[in-house]
């Protein structure tokens, strides 16, 4: 951290001036977007540009007995119709997944799920080509459809994957029946059903967290233009992990990498939406090659909302041991998992149920034993998504929600329970029962200081009273989450997608005037990071961040990053800037050295300046030694002031909140209002605080949507419902709930700046806030546990099942 | 999706003029609006088209209908039929029992069970709206089936109609539209009667059907 | 292909002529044939109000009108707001109260609440949820939006306005 002694009042117009960690400063992105002048994916126009769509199956199983292109391509302005016999000779018919199975490009003989890809049109503009796409005559033979995990694993059930036939063993392991993926274990089996035989008390709840999706605002698309002059492709794409994206189009295009540029401009959200490859990536940069020209391809919202990276979907059995304190001895968990008909689950290679194993939450549990299995269902693809940092959604999902359980059998306060079960400061780094190691938590201060703020005994005392009043038109609830979430993937010796770990990086150049430019492997989605790095570039090695021009995303000039999701910028990109910021700044110490003519050791680093220590008047500024970088260094020493890092973690971070909200259900129509919600986030070092607020809030609303509305259910036939938004939930400014934020702050003692990284912990921590408040209204009846999503038509029918009034 | 519809109508026609009728695909075909069969395949098998007319589009499904089961003793019908929509975005079938029962003053009773299954756009978009709509094509379906039984009842000869089963071929009159205009079924129409239909069903109890 | 009609209208106070199929939308008109990227898509059934221009005095949500519909009319989009490199203070007030993120909602955000404070210069918190209900977003949870509203309305006012997020606010000297 920083090495600095210095006169607040003195520095404050420099620190201003800096505008380093710690700041609201104002966002450098926001100039384009407030004119309309972002550059998104489908602003993109080039000359000859074609525009292509998808053909899509209505069925969810079925067989193609043919499919008849003729009428299309006579079509005046079509110019090529793909179908998956076009892509067999290339090989590209199929396409690997980041979970080791194979999907589709183009359906190849059998269609597995609705609205799965058939045929690419390509024409000259977006109308023809969606009357081609009407002309292409596909004869189906319509096939039974099985859309419950359950019932996928039944020995009748319809063969889903006929190309895995005779495969028992997949990339996870053994597969036990047709419809099965993978059996996944962590946790020591024996010692928790010891904890469970002997324990005072046990709790059991069946949970559901139903298919829901991210439904960023921009859907994805790509523009891809093959010079066949060059032999250069250049793909512009909505992708959170642009370099991921070159090694695979190279790999699967046998085009050398250094000739793939994948630039991904300004994405209109992601959410973990825009992490895979999708067949419209696939078949446009093919249409693009075999025509010569650059195609375009934008999906419709129907179709992100049904054929692109779901999340969730996991059918959750959770059981705790505890002793007649409330001080849990064991947990216990098994999964179910649809994953639809491929999984193409974004989870690091090594772990197909993502970082579900955090379930352990910030409670001290001796043992712990979690079981998942995965499913093919008629379902579209996906599974890990949706701010959920790789499952840990779901994780937090049940351990809160089996905490509260386990106080209403207890008859327990359920702040109280928590406090009882914390993990203690003096424990951290602490090593779950399942395999982590927590890197530092201060629960109980967080929690406190949450209770403090909402007068937590008046509103139980205000709950009561609402109780014991019949006329009383409301149920009241309060939720209360304490969550650990676990971020910052990863170590590259436990996480890697295909075969590349995780690491990040940032390269930093410095102009002869001082000026510089900074270049990383993530790329923001609204995140801010044009504003936040250039902050962490300026305190760590003292130029002022509005000189600072920090780029993302254009593969050809960038240095290799896995992308931004699961929060990982801050916490491994975010490290690479400032180690890069480090090698900077001791080149500079040097440098100012030589010019002051003194050693090195001499010299202190002060903001933006180096001087002599004891002698503050002799000083060289950032700028000056800049200027000095290109002509006049110490002897040996390589011109110019530029530094590169690869940032690999030594571990994970682990942020953690408190969070409480207040709902109000009306009795008569099983409308849950939201009265109150404070959020108490810990991210350790905040670099720029407005920019974290922003985000809590944006997270909290997306948390809101899942737990209030949001599911992608699907009826017998393998139909999708809901997959525009007349159905699918998107909170509008009328019923998004007034947010509170609040903040602790516990620095990662392995991150260079102390930094967690944030915003996808609103999500994870308030939807089972919410799900805990709901339950809570309904506690004093004997509810232990209702389903999402909290509409009113759901909760009306608890309210009719348990006789109340109204 | 699947909904499952039970209808009936009592027709003035005896059973055999009736049982008559309906074994004439191409006559019943066309009083289901923007219906129409095409193409007699065998016996047995016919192809066939339904149109719907929304506003400036024309929502098309083509398809096959088989007659499963016929049975003149009994005097019932199974149809089975399958079709997908022809921009290939949404696909139906159909599960139809029908039969043809005495009714007292001479009349019958044409009662229909159908099971219909929806796939694709329509159950995707549509889903909400199926009961609904199929109430209101029914008893569009029925006002012209009935219209077309009167039509054959005036066109037999005067002498008494046989009660006898199998009984000589009946005169029947060509297929014809009932009301040109309501070959393609118009959307505006439709809406209207769908929204009426739906505050009618509000203030229905139990209907006898 | 059905025969295109000749549609002239002004865009941002320049005049255009546009050769267009009676199908085509005014915002793929936009978009495409007018280096008008501002507006965007985000859905195809009218909900998401990214797409929303300001037509002859109005909200219009763009997708669901026909470019054919626009002979001789006012279309304002957010490329019309800033002039001569003077922000309008809607765009200074998103800027200061952080009232976006990816950016991809703003164009129409921003056109939709200038026509609030059009008609509205002094909103409450509660009318302007109520007029912004049908422009959707994903990342801000729409209360720096609210806030940014009130910014600019204030600034339109007269009033002397100063961003909620004080810059070193949380910095610890």
């Amino acid at each position: 951290m920083n090495d600095i002694a210095r006169d607040p009042k003195a520095d404050l117009g420099r620190l201003e001036k800096l505008e380093g960690i710690g700041c609201a400063r104002k966002r450098r992105e926001d100039p384009r977007f407030i004119q309309g002048r972002g550059t998104y994916v489908d602003d993109i126009h080039l000359p000859g540009m074609l525009f292509g769509v998808m053909v899509r199956s209505p069925y969810a199983h079925a067989r193609i007995k043919s499919i008849d292109t003729s009428r299309a391509r006579a079509l005046p302005g079509v110019h090529a119709v793909l179908t998956a016999e076009d892509l067999k000779p290339l090989k590209l018919h199929w396409m690997p997944t980041l979970a080791g199975d194979v999907q589709a490009v183009l359906a190849d003989g059998k269609v597995h799920f609705q609205n799965q890809e058939v045929a690419f049109v390509v024409a000259d503009d977006r109308a023809i080509a969606a009357d081609a796409a009407e002309l292409v005559e596909v004869d189906y033979e319509e096939l039974p459809a099985v859309v419950d995990p359950f019932k996928a694993l039944l020995p009748d059930a319809p063969v889903i994957r006929e190309d895995l036939a005779g495969k028992d063993v997949g990339a996870h392991g053994a597969r036990r029946h047709h419809n099965h993926i993978f059996n996944w274990q962590i946790g020591d089996r024996d010692r928790t059903d010891r904890a469970f035989a002997n324990a005072a008390v046990t709790v059991t709840q069946e949970m559901l967290y139903p298919r829901v999706h991210p439904c960023p605002l921009e859907t994805c698309g790509a523009v891809a233009s093959y010079d066949a002059v060059k032999g250069d492709l250049t793909v512009w794409i909505t992708s959170q992990a642009p370099h991921v994206v070159r090694t695979v189009v190279g790999l699967l295009s046998s085009i050398p990498e250094s000739k793939i540029r994948i630039i991904s401009p300004d994405i209109g959200g992601g959410f973990g939406n825009k992490v895979g490859v999708y067949p419209g990536y696939v078949t446009a940069i093919v249409a693009s090659i075999v025509l010569g020209r650059p195609v375009k391809w934008i999906e419709s919202r129907n179709e992100n909302l049904t054929t692109t990276a779901f999340a969730r979907d996991y059918w959750m059995t959770g059981e705790l041991a505890a002793d007649a304190d409330g001080r849990i001895k064991g947990l216990r968990v098994n999964v179910t998992a649809d994953h639809g008909a491929f999984d193409a689950c974004a989870d690091p290679t090594k772990w197909p149920a993502g970082m579900f194993h955090v379930c352990t939450g910030s409670y001290d549990i001796p043992t712990a034993h979690v079981s998942v299995d995965g499913v093919y269902t008629n379902k579209f693809p996906g599974g890990v998504a949706y701010r959920c940092s790789f499952r840990v959604t779901e994780a937090v999902y049940l351990v809160e929600r089996m905490i509260d359980v386990l106080a209403q059998k207890l008859g327990l306060d359920k702040a109280e329970i928590r406090f009882r079960n914390f993990i203690p400061k003096e424990s951290f780094p602490y090593h779950s029962a399942l395999g982590l190691d927590y890197d530092s938590g201060d629960y109980a201060p967080a929690l406190q200081k949450v209770l403090k703020a909402v007068d937590y005994e008046a509103l139980r005392a205000e709950q009561a009273a609402k109780r014991a009043d019949p006329n009383c038109p409301t149920l009241m609830g309060i939720g209360i989450t304490t969550f650990t979430e676990i971020v910052g993937a990863g170590p590259s010796k436990s996480c890697d997608i295909l075969g590349i770990g995780m690491f990040d990086s940032c390269e930093i150049r410095v102009h002869p005037d001082g000026s510089a430019i900074a270049r990383m492997g993530t790329i923001s989605q609204g995140q801010g990071h044009q504003t936040t790095y250039a902050q962490i570039i300026a305190t760590e090695a003292g130029i002022p961040a509005s000189v600072i021009q920090v780029e993302e995303g254009d593969t050809s000039t960038a240095p290799y990053g896995l992308g931004t999701y699961g929060s990982r910028s801050t916490p491994v990109a975010g490290a690479a800037v400032a180690r890069a910021s480090h090698k900077i700044r001791e080149k500079a110490r040097k440098i100012a050295a030589h010019l002051l003519e003194v050693s090195p050791e001499d010299m202190e680093f002060d903001l933006d300046q180096f001087h002599v220590k004891g002698d503050p008047a002799r000083a060289k500024s950032m700028k000056e030694i800049a200027w000095a970088a290109y002509n006049n260094v110490p002897e040996g020493m390589e011109m110019g002031l530029e530094a590169v890092d690869y940032y690999d973690p030594p571990n994970f971070t682990f942020p953690f909140g408190a969070y409480l909200a207040v709902v109000d259900i009306d009795k008569g129509t099983g409308e849950v209002k939201v009265r109150r919600f404070y959020a108490l986030d810990d991210c350790g070092t905040r670099i720029n605080p407005m920019i974290i607020e922003g985000q809590i809030h944006g997270g909290l609303t997306e948390g809101f949507a899942v737990a209030f509305g949001q599911e992608l259910p699907y009826d017998e036939q393998g139909n999708v419902l809901g997959g525009t938004l007349m159905d699918y939930f998107l909170p509008t400014s009328v019923e998004t709930p007034h947010w509170e934020t609040d903040f602790t702050v516990t620095p990662s003692p392995h991150h260079p700046i102390g930094a967690k990284g944030v915003a996808e912990s609103p999500h994870v921590g308030s939807i089972p806030c919410f799900s805990n408040a709901v339950v809570d209204a309904f506690a004093h009846l004997g509810v232990t546990h209702t389903g999402m999503p909290h509409n009113a038509y759901r909760t009306w029918k608890q309210l009719r099942a348990l006789d109340i009034a109204g | 999706m699947k909904i499952t519809i039970e209808k009936s109508l009592d027709l003035p026609l005896s059973p055999t003029l009736a049982w008559a009728m309906l074994q004439d695909m191409e006559g019943v075909a066309a009083c289901l609006p923007g219906a129409k069969i095409t193409e007699r395949v065998d016996e047995t098998h016919y192809k066939g088209t339904v149109s719907v007319k929304l506003g400036p589009a024309t929502v098309s499904f083509k398809g096959n209908i088989e007659i499963a089961d016929s049975d003149p003793a009994a005097r019932t019908l199974h149809i089975v039929g399958t079709g997908s929509e022809t921009t290939g975005t949404s696909g139906a079938s159909l599960d139809l029992h029908a039969a043809v029962i005495a009714a007292e003053g001479g009349g019958s009773r044409l009662s229909g069970v159908s099971d219909v299954t929806v796939t694709g756009k329509v159950a995707t978009f549509g889903a909400r709206l199926m009961n609904s709509v199929s109430e209101v094509l029914l008893q569009k379906f029925f006002a012209n089936l009935a219209a077309r039984a009167a039509a054959i009842e005036a066109a037999q000869p005067a002498s008494a109609p046989s009660e006898a089963v199998g009984a000589a071929p009946v005169a029947m009159p060509a297929p014809a539209p009932v009301e040109a205009s309501e070959t393609k079924l118009n959307a505006l129409s439709l809406i209207w009667a769908v929204i009426k239909d739906f505050v009618a069903s509000l203030f229905r109890r139990s209907k006898a059907t | 292909m059905t025969k295109k009609t000749a549609v002239s209208f002004r865009l941002n106070d320049r005049p255009v002529d546009v050769l267009v199929e009676p199908r085509e939308l005014l915002i793929h008109t936009l978009r495409e044939r007018l280096e008008t990227t501002g507006p965007h898509i985000g859905c195809e059934t009218s909900h998401c109000g990214a797409c929303t221009v300001d037509l002859d005095g109005m909200s219009v949500k763009s997708c669901t009108v026909l470019t054919v519909q626009c002979e001789n009319s006012h279309v304002l989009t957010i490329e019309g707001f800033a002039k001569g490199g003077q922000l309008h203070a809607l765009q200074e007030a998103f800027m200061q109260e952080h009232g976006l993120q990816c950016g991809f909602c703003t164009p129409g955000m921003i056109t939709r609440a200038y026509r609030l404070l059009q008609e509205n210069p002094s909103p409450t918190e509660e009318e302007i949820r109520y007029w912004m209900s049908g422009n959707l977003c994903r990342c801000t949870g729409y209360q720096n939006i609210v806030k940014a509203i009130q910014y600019a309305a204030a600034k339109l006012r007269g009033e002397i306005v100063e961003t909620s997020h004080p810059m070193m606010a949380e910095v610890t000297a």
